[in-house]
C-alpha cells in the first residue's frame, strides 16, 4: 500500500511536469526509473519504449509499463491515473473558464520558450542510451536503418518496431 | 443604444447556437473515444486528424473553430491527443464528459499494454524473445532521435534556442545533471524572456 501511495506521487509529479509533449518523458523517466529508484534496469526501459510504440495511445504509456513493474498490475493503474490527472485537471478547468483564457499570449509563449531545453534533454536521452546500450556495427546499422526509414517515410513507428524485432528473432541476436 | 441592442443579439444568437448544440449520451462519447483510441495508431497529428474528421466533420459536435481553440490549449500539459479528447467531452457534457472522453480514449491503449507488459516480465527471458527485443533496442533509439530531429526544426529557432537547446543537451550528459532541474531552469528563463521582450517591444 505504502508503495502505491509512493507510486502516485511520483507520477503526479511527472504529470505536472509533463511539457512539449510525450518525449520529455524519456529523460524523465529514465532518471527516476533507471537511475533513482532502480524499479527498472536499462535495457527492460528501452523494451518498454518499444512496447509503448505497439499500442495507438500515446508515449505516456510508458508509464503504465514503469508503474506495472514498480506495483504490478494495481501499479500500473496508478502510474496512468496520476500521470494523466494533472494534465485533464487543467484541461477541464481552462475549458470551463474558456473565455478567460483566450489571451493567455504570455503563458503559450513561455511554454513555447521551454521546448528547446525539451529538445537538449531529448537528444541527451537518446545520447545517453545509445552510449550505453548500443554496441558494435550490427546495432549501429540498424539505428541508421531505422532513423532513415522513420525520418523520411511515413511508415508507421509500429510496424518499424516490429521489422526490428523479426530481424533480432530471425538472426539470433545474442 | 445601438451598440447594446447589438450586442443583445449577438448574446440571443449565442444561446440559440447553445441550444442548438447536440445532446450526446455519455456512452455515445466513451464509445467514440474508446474506437479512437483503438485505431489511432500512429500517435501524435494522425490521431488529432482523426478526431477531427469524426468529431468536427462527421458528427459535427463543435466548429472547426472550437476544435482549433481546443487544439491550443493541448499543447500546455500533457498528450495533446489525450487532452483534445478531454476538451471536446468537455464540451459536449461539462466535467463529467471530459473524464468519460479521457478515459474512453486511454483504456484501449492501456488494455492493450498491460496486457503487453505481463507477457514481457513473464517470458522475457525466454531467449527468442530476448533476441527480438534486442533488434528493437537500436530503432528504439533511432526513434528519438527522428523526434529529436523534428522538435528542432518546429521549435528551435535563432540563438536563444540553439543556446538552449545546447546547454540543456550538455548539461544532461556531461555534468549528468538532473532532467527536472534542466525543465525548471528552462521555464524561469523563458518567462523573464518573454516578460521583457513584451516590456520591451
Amino acid at each position: 500500500m505504502a508503495g502505491l501511495v509512493k507510486l502516485a506521487w511520483v507520477f503526479l509529479k511527472i504529470g505536472l511536469i509533463f511539457v512539449g509533449g510525450g518525449y520529455v518523458l524519456i529523460p524523465l523517466l529514465h532518471r527516476i526509473m533507471v537511475d533513482q529508484y532502480r524499479w527498472l534496469t536499462l535495457r527492460e526501459f528501452l523494451d518498454g519504449v518499444a512496447l509503448s510504440q505497439l499500442t495507438p495511445g500515446p508515449l505516456a504509456m510508458l508509464a503504465t509499463f514503469t508503474g506495472f513493474r514498480a506495483g504490478g498490475f494495481w501499479g500500473g493503474v496508478i502510474a496512468t491515473l496520476f500521470i494523466f490527472l494533472p494534465c485533464t485537471a487543467l484541461m477541464l478547468a481552462i475549458s470551463s473558464h474558456y473565455e478567460k483564457f483566450r489571451d493567455m499570449e504570455l503563458l503559450r509563449k513561455t511554454l513555447d520558450g521551454i521546448l528547446p531545453a525539451v529538445v537538449g534533454l531529448v537528444a541527451a536521452a537518446a545520447w545517453n542510451l545509445g552510449t550505453i546500450s548500443l554496441a558494435g556495427a550490427r546495432d549501429f546499422t540498424l539505428l541508421a536503418a531505422g532513423f532513415l526509414i522513420l525520418q523520411f517515410t511515413r511508415i508507421n513507428p509500429m510496424f518499424v518496431i516490429l521489422g526490428a524485432g523479426a530481424i533480432g528473432f530471425f538472426f539470433r541476436f545474442s | 443604444m445601438l451598440a447594446f441592442s447589438l450586442a443583445r443579439r449577438e448574446r440571443s444568437c449565442y444561446k440559440f447556437c447553445m441550444k442548438q448544440k447536440p445532446r450526446v449520451s455519455l456512452r455515445e462519447i466513451f464509445t467514440t473515444f474508446a474506437i479512437i483510441g483503438a485505431t489511432g495508431f500512429g500517435g501524435g497529428m494522425a490521431i488529432v486528424s482523426l478526431i477531427e474528421r469524426c468529431c468536427v466533420d462527421k458528427k459535427k459536435w463543435l466548429s472547426l473553430d472550437e476544435f482549433m481553440h481546443g487544439l491550443a490549449f493541448s499543447q500546455i500539459l500533457g498528450p495533446f491527443s489525450l487532452n483534445i479528447c478531454t476538451f471536446i467531452g468537455y464540451y459536449l457534457r461539462g466535467v463529467i464528459g471530459g473524464i468519460i472522453a479521457a478515459f474512453g480514449f486511454i483504456s484501449p491503449s492501456f488494455s492493450l499494454i498491460s496486457l503487453l507488459t505481463w507477457l514481457y516480465f513473464r517470458f522475457h527471458e525466454l531467449p527468442q524473445l530476448e533476441s527480438a527485443l534486442k533488434g528493437t533496442n537500436p530503432v528504439v533509439i533511432g526513434l528519438i532521435l527522428v523526434a529529436v530531429a523534428g522538435m528542432t526544426k518546429s521549435t528551435v529557432k535563432g540563438f536563444n534556442g540553439w543556446a538552449m537547446a545546447i546547454l540543456s543537451f550538455s548539461g544532461a550528459v556531461f555534468f549528468k545533471a538532473d532532467a527536472l532541474i534542466i525543465l525548471v531552469l528552462g521555464a524561469i528563463w523563458s518567462l523573464v524572456r518573454c516578460v521583457y521582450l513584451q516590456e520591451h517591444k
